[in-house]
């Protein structure tokens, strides 16, 4: 599924929410090279959004080497190539990232058992990708 | 009774008719243009705002049709209804805003989803313009196949407004239905490109795209229907194969109503309203104006789906919807000034 879904309520800006939801998308092989994303103009539309949301959104997902955005054929997923190491910066910031959620969700009601039974599922595609 | 009068009576029953049924041909979670929780339709409290309305419609009609056959005023008889319909909406429309509920804050979109394209294409919906532009020039260079005055307005009795063959009246003509064609496919145009879709998955979405395929066909349609016309004015002016011509432009005008009927605005008939949060129409409540008036400079959409009957309104809130009338008066302007 291709579902892309913003929360208006959430504290997180919505071009932020636009980058996650499609950038899980493109981790978990729902979106994949060739694949074109719509025009900005159309998801502004369909999400009542500035066409700036969009736009940066997609400017933000080309910088980091998941898009190629032409001045006519729009936003296309490209295949993007990650190295094998990556620096140690980047395993701490994952880390700190990881354990500051966990214990936001915590704070905000969600049981240990919940918590941990996501991260195994998560986990588990992981390895089996 | 006179046949004006015979006519008009049917007529202000069916306005009557219409105004009945609209409240519940909107979305599943809209009432009287307010979001409410779903199922909130159902209820008693609904049902008793829904009857208060539809009794001020018919007395506003009753009193209509009295005036009408009492002083034979029609104009102010179809005032008076209107009148009416107007106090109803709003009545019914502030009642129901003690019911208000919020909207789901969740919105979702499908990537996936294929664009929606004019039927035919551009060259499709453009036909309709390049047939009255070469009309235009064969004129141009056989004007003295023409008659002497040609008829430009037709009622139920067939041509009744006829002007003397000019440069100026056979153009003015031309230009004027090229003009009313190009708004069609304009129309047309925006309606898929300046829209937003509501549902993204599921029978709504497909109940949606028939719904907004079914607008840009009748639009289309319309165009073809108004365009033939040119020829037969000028090249056949009393035939009357234009009559019957009228009678299949209102064929298929009440079958593609019909068929927007049955699928509800939207086409959400369909759609069982589920869930904890209404969906909406993803428009806030507050930028609606009596649930007729939609205005909110934040939303990039110039096309809305009408939250009181079926099709769509302008965002006046959107500084490109004035662009678009402006430039849309200033033809139709030139135009009545060059007639």
């Amino acid at each position: 599924m291709t579902i892309l879904r913003v929360d208006l309520k959430s504290p997180v800006p919505v071009y932020r929410q636009i980058v996650d939801a499609i950038r899980i998308l493109l981790v978990n092989g729902d979106l994949n090279p060739g694949d074109a994303l719509p025009p900005v103009r159309r998801l502004a539309l369909d999400l009542g959004v500035h066409f700036n949301t969009v736009a940066e959104a997609y400017r933000t997902l080309e910088e980091e080497g998941w898009l190629e955005i032409g001045r006519r054929s729009g936003a296309r997923v490209v295949e993007r190539a990650v190295g094998s190491r990556c620096d140690p910066e980047t395993g701490e910031a994952f880390e700190r990232r990881l354990r500051e959620m966990v214990a936001e969700m915590q704070a905000r009601g969600l049981s240990r058992d919940r918590i941990a039974r996501e991260l195994r599922r998560l986990a588990g595609a992981l390895e089996r990708s | 009774m006179s046949t004006e009068t015979m006519l008009f009576l049917p007529l202000l029953i069916l306005i009557g008719g219409l105004f009945h049924f609209v409240p519940v041909l909107t979305r599943p979670d809209l009432f009287f243009a307010v979001t409410v929780a779903p199922g909130f339709r159902r209820g008693g409290d609904a049902r008793w705002i829904l009857g208060k309305y539809r009794a001020i419609i018919w007395i506003a009609t009753l009193m209509a049709i009295g005036l009408e056959l009492a002083a034979g005023m029609a104009v102010a008889a179809m005032l008076l209804q209107m009148i009416g319909f107007l106090w109803g909406l709003v009545s019914a429309h502030r009642a129901v805003g003690a019911y208000a509920a919020a909207p789901s804050s969740v919105l979702e979109v499908d990537l996936a989803t294929p664009p929606e394209r004019l039927p035919g294409g551009p060259i499709g919906a453009l036909l309709p313009v390049l047939f009255l532009a070469g009309i235009g020039l064969w004129v141009s260079f056989h004007w003295d196949r023409l008659p002497s005055r040609f008829p430009v307005h037709w009622g139920f009795r067939g041509a009744d407004r006829w002007v003397n063959t000019t440069p100026a009246t056979v153009f003015g003509f031309l230009a004027a239905q090229a003009f009313v064609c190009l708004l069609l496919a304009g129309s047309a145009w925006g309606l898929l490109n300046w829209s937003r879709r509501i549902s993204s998955t599921g029978p709504g979405a497909a109940g949606e795209r028939h719904f907004r395929r079914r607008i840009v066909q009748l639009l289309i349609v319309t165009e073809y229907f108004l365009a033939c016309p040119a020829w037969f004015a000028l090249f056949r002016p009393g035939a009357a194969a234009v009559n019957a011509w009228g009678l299949a432009l209102a064929a298929v005008l009440v079958a593609f109503g019909v068929s927007l009927v049955r699928g509800g605005q939207g086409g959400s008939r369909a759609t069982a309203a589920t869930g904890a949060a209404p969906v909406g129409d993803r428009t806030p409540d507050a930028c609606w104006k009596w649930g007729l008036v939609y205005f909110n400079p934040a939303d990039p959409a110039i096309l809305i789906e009408k939250r009181f009957g079926i099709g769509y309104t302008l965002n006046f809130g959107n500084r490109w919807t004035w662009v678009t009338l402006a430039l849309v008066l200033a033809a139709a302007s030139g135009l009545i000034w060059l007639r």
